[in-house]
This record gives structure tokens, sequence and C-alpha cells, in this order.
């Protein structure tokens, strides 16, 4: 096991929201645009490869029983760091964010990886493989956020195509969120079987 | 009187926490198979948030801020959350067999449940009082169950329709949610 | 590595305090900043709604009718203020907008803090009615307003009537708040 296989599957054969189907809350939160999508992807992975890095570290001195709670504890840390970081110099970043960059603590693919990945390979792997699940996740919900901004609104990363007056505004409003998950995932299954 | 009305029902149906504000999607897909562990799943999410939002606000209001330690909210409400449920399933096995053996099986889903600690954060950012707090907490823990077991009731039938091969499961049952969410958008500005 | 209350112990509390100190670091090193951004923030709405000043509106802030007021004054002449505003009849809840009127009391010009309104319809407001030579322009008014479905003069937000109806008035409420404000002066 290298680690640029590690980094390709964690992108495709164990892509967290197309195959996984981990962290839905923030996939369907934060997705309205292209832009605001791959934030919350570049966050979350910032996060992930930090953690991944520091419960394999750690992970001969942990005794097992307390193990979750210690791996919630290193997630909560590198989380508390990253919303002190954004508040001071991406501030306007970190309110289009809103509530959903303090939950990057729930969000099931970091306990996951911790304890299915960190906690049994060594630190390089583990950083590898939060790359290429963190880079899943982002061009996960890049993919989203521009299929609805594009449905929605006519733009791409904010570049008008077409006239926003002929958006299915539905796209970027709640409803939009949970069909267009739906449809993508099903594409990738499509493709997947093909 | 009113005004906790109006709470109420804004957070059930205008502002229901699954289909507007995407929170506790996880268990909304996972545990939404079937109409019973629906209904248990949205009883022990109800017990949890109501009494995990009155401990991180005494928690908040009476230690952290005084402290001047706003900035580790994030970190000590998930560890008080997390001892919270665990010691939750402790008590609750030793006095109450039977309450245990209907929602024990969901009670450490619930940690990493985000509509639990995402309550308890808004309800810090909002500035909520106590009273109203639980209030909150209450009526969004009843949305969510609301929301979960209309889902399962719509799963439950379509687990007998024949449905194009890559978009069983989840993906259909996206869809689905998309479109009772699209039901929910009616409330709005009432 | 085996479980026994010693090493649980000692391996939570060694994170905790490694935890605990990494924060405190960063907080050290963050705090600073964050409270500038904060500032800035401020500073920059304050700038877009007011006419040219030369105060410090931030620091006279006041507050009249639990509205904060911001005033604004150049070589020593008062020359209009802001007013942070907000209603509750949104279609998504609170909206808060911060409005500045110049000291004739025409609204100058205001930015939307926060709102929950809908992307595309009500969310349009914080362009919606800065738009001169149209029929939902409010900047250089002084009067109350209305929208026309309620029998006013200001062309609602197409498809966001109750967004627009919070605006109104939110501005109405800023507007009264301003001439009482001036009326102490």
């Amino acid at each position: 096991m290298n680690a640029l296989q590690v980094i390709v599957d964690g992108i495709v054969k164990r892509n967290p929201t197309f195959v996984l189907i981990l962290g839905m809350c923030p996939t369907l939160g934060t997705t309205s645009s292209a832009l605001t999508g791959m934030s919350m992807g570049l966050a979350t992975m910032a996060v992930l490869i930090c953690s991944n890095a520091a419960v394999s570290a750690i992970r001969n001195v942990v005794p097992d029983k307390v193990r979750i709670p210690v791996f919630i504890t290193v997630i909560a840390s590198f989380v508390t760091i990253l919303q002190m970081v954004m508040q001071a110099w991406a501030p306007a970043l970190y309110s289009s964010l809103g509530i959903f960059i303090p939950l990057i603590v729930v969000n099931c693919i970091l306990l996951g990886r911790a304890e299915a990945f960190a906690s049994r390979n060594s630190v390089l792997l583990s950083a590898a493989d939060g790359i290429g699940i963190g880079a899943g996740f982002t061009l996960a919900l890049t993919a989203i956020g521009l299929t609805r901004e594009f449905l929605g609104t006519g733009a791409v990363f904010g570049a008008q195509i077409f006239d926003g007056r002929y958006g299915a505004l539905l796209f970027i409003l709640a409803p939009g969120a949970f069909i267009v998950l739906g449809l993508l995932i099903a594409l990738f299954n499509y493709i997947k079987k093909r | 009187m009113l005004e906790y009305l109006a709470i109420i029902f804004s957070a059930i149906l205008v502002n229901n926490i699954v289909f507007a504000q995407f929170l506790g999607i996880c268990p909304f897909i996972g545990v939404s198979k079937n109409l019973d562990s629906a209904f248990g799943m949205g009883a022990a999410v109800t017990f949890v948030m109501a009494v995990a939002t009155a401990v991180t606000w005494m928690l908040q209001h009476y230690i952290l801020l005084p402290l001047g330690l706003g900035y580790v909210q994030t970190i000590a409400f998930i560890l008080v959350i997390a001892v919270l449920v665990q010691m939750l399933e402790i008590i609750m096995k030793k006095s109450s067999p039977g309450l245990y053996a209907a929602l024990g099986v969901f009670l450490p889903l619930i940690t990493t449940n985000c509509a639990v600690l995402g309550v308890a954060i808004i309800v810090a950012q909002k500035n909520f009082e106590f009273f109203h707090s639980i209030v909150y907490a209450i009526a969004t823990a009843l949305g969510f169950t609301l929301a979960l077991i209309l889902f399962a009731g719509i799963r439950t039938r379509l687990a007998l329709v024949d449905v194009p091969r890559p978009m069983r499961g989840v993906p259909i049952a996206l869809i689905s949610a998309g479109l009772l969410a699209m039901a929910f958008m009616g409330f709005s500005g009432m | 590595m085996k479980s026994n209350l010693k090493t649980m112990t000692i391996s939570l509390t060694v994170l905790t305090v490694l935890a605990g100190a990494a924060l405190g670091i960063v907080n050290f090193f963050t705090a600073d900043p964050i409270a500038e951004a904060q500032l800035k923030a401020k500073k920059e709405a304050l700038a877009a709604v007011l006419p040219q000043f030369d105060n410090d509106p931030y620091e006279q802030c006041t507050t009249v009718e639990g509205l904060s007021v911001y005033p604004a004054a150049s070589e020593g002449q008062a020359v209009g203020a802001a007013v942070e505003s907000f209603s509750d009849n949104g279609f998504g809840g609170r909206v808060t907008i911060l409005f500045g009127f110049d000291i004739a009391g025409r609204a100058k010009g205001y930015s939307v803090l926060s709102h929950s309104e809908t992307p595309g319809l009500g969310a349009n407001m914080q362009t919606w009615f800065d738009d001169e030579g149209t029929s939902h322009n409010v900047i250089g008014t002084s009067v109350p307003l209305k929208v026309k479905a309620d029998g006013g003069e200001i062309d609602a937000m197409a498809g966001a009537t109750i967004s627009s109806r919070a605006f109104v008035e939110a501005l109405n409420k800023a507007r009264s708040v301003f001439e009482k404000f001036t009326a102490q002066q």
C-alpha cells in the first residue's frame, strides 16, 4: 500500500459522499454555490489531514477503552483551532459557512477515518488518507454546488452563463439540495456499473 | 404563552431541522427504514436534546462566558454531550431496563448526531434565555421526530416499488426527501 | 495498548492538558485579529451607508428606543447618522439592516447585516432597494414608506412581498429613531 494509491482510493473507490455516503449535513447545507461547497470541503480536508496524522501518531499509547473520547477530543481541538484561524483571517467565509464549521466535529467522516484507518496505519499513510478522502469530499461538494448554482442562478463560480431570471430557483432552495445529491449519487452508481 | 407557541410552530414546521436546516441527516437516512425504529430514535433524540441543551446552556452562561473561555465552546460542548450520552446509557440500564431496551441501541449513535450539537450551538449563538432554550430544543427534536416518521412511512412504501438499479437505496430516498422538503416549504412565511 | 485505570487516567489527562495548551496558544495569537476583523466589518458597513465623515461613529454609538445609533460628523458638524434596525417579520425570521441618513433625514444607504431570507427571492433585498431612478428605490426618500401591495409607492421584490414588507418596516423604524435622535441633539 503506497501513499499515492491511498489518495486515489480516497477520491474514487472510497469517495465519502458518493460511495460511503457520510457527512450528509454539510453536503446539503453548504452547497448552494460552487464556492461555498468547495470552501467547506477544503476546511473539512484541513481538519481531516491533521486529525488523521495526530490520531496515527498517538495510536500506540492510547488505551483501547478510551479510544473514542480521545479521538473526539483530538478532532474537536483541530476544529476549534480552525474556527479561530478562520474568524481572524477569513471572517466573511466563516460567516457564510456558519454553523457548519463547528459541526465538522460531528462529521462522521472524521471519526470514521480515525477509527477505520488512522488508528491502524502509519502517520504518512494516514495523512495521505486524509488528503485523498478530503479531496474526494471537496470534489463532491464542488460538483453539487456547481450543479445547484448553475441550474438555480445560471452562474458558475459567480460568473453568469445565462440570465439568472431563467434559473430554476428550486435548485438553490432546500428541496434542490436533496434532489441534486440523489441524482448525482445515482449517476456515480451508473458510471461505476459500466 | 403565545410567544412559546410561535417558537414551537416555527421549530417543528417552518424551520424544520431536517428539511430547512440540514441537520441530523445521517440518522434521518439511516434509521428511517421502518416506523418502530423511527419512533425510538425520535424519542431518544428528544430526551438527549432537552438534557444536553440544559447542561450546555448552564456551561456556557455560568462557566465559559464568565471565565472568558468562549473560544473553547465547540470542544467543551461535544465532550459534555459525549459524557452525557454515556451517563444516560448507564443510568437507563440500571434504573429502567424497559426504556433501555427500547431506546438503548440508538444512544451511541446520538453523540455524532449533529442536530444535538447544532441546537446547543444555535441556542448559545442566539443568546436565548434558559426556558426559551429548552422549549426550542424540545420543539426542534419533535420536528426531527416528525420528519423521521413521515419519511419512514414513505420508505416502507418505496420498498415495494421497482426502482431503476442505480437509483435504489439512498438516491431515491434523497429524492423523496427533496419532495417532502418541498411540501414543508409551504409552511414558511407563515 | 492495555486499558486499566492508570493508563486511561494518564492518557486522558495528558491529552486534555495538550489540547488546552494548544487552544490557549492559538487563542493568544488570534484574539486580536478576530476583534480587529469584527470591528473592521462594522466600520466598513458604516462607511458604506453614511455621508463622508471624519469622526468615529462607532465610538460615539448611543441607544435610542433599543436601537443603536451611530452619529457621523465632518469637521465638527453633524452630517447624519446610521441606525441599526431590524424587523421580525421577514420570511425566515429576523432581518437586521444598518440604515444611513444624511442630516436632512434622507436615506443615504443601507447594508443588510443578517437575514435568513430565501436565496434568489427575499435575499435580493441586499441590492434591490438601492437602484436610483426606479420605483423600488428607497435611497433619497425622507418619509415613511409602504410597499405597493399595501397601497404605498415602493415596488416589492418579485415573489417576495413579505421580505419587502419587512425591509420597509425596518427602514421606517430606523427613520423614526433617527428623527427622535436628531430632535434630542
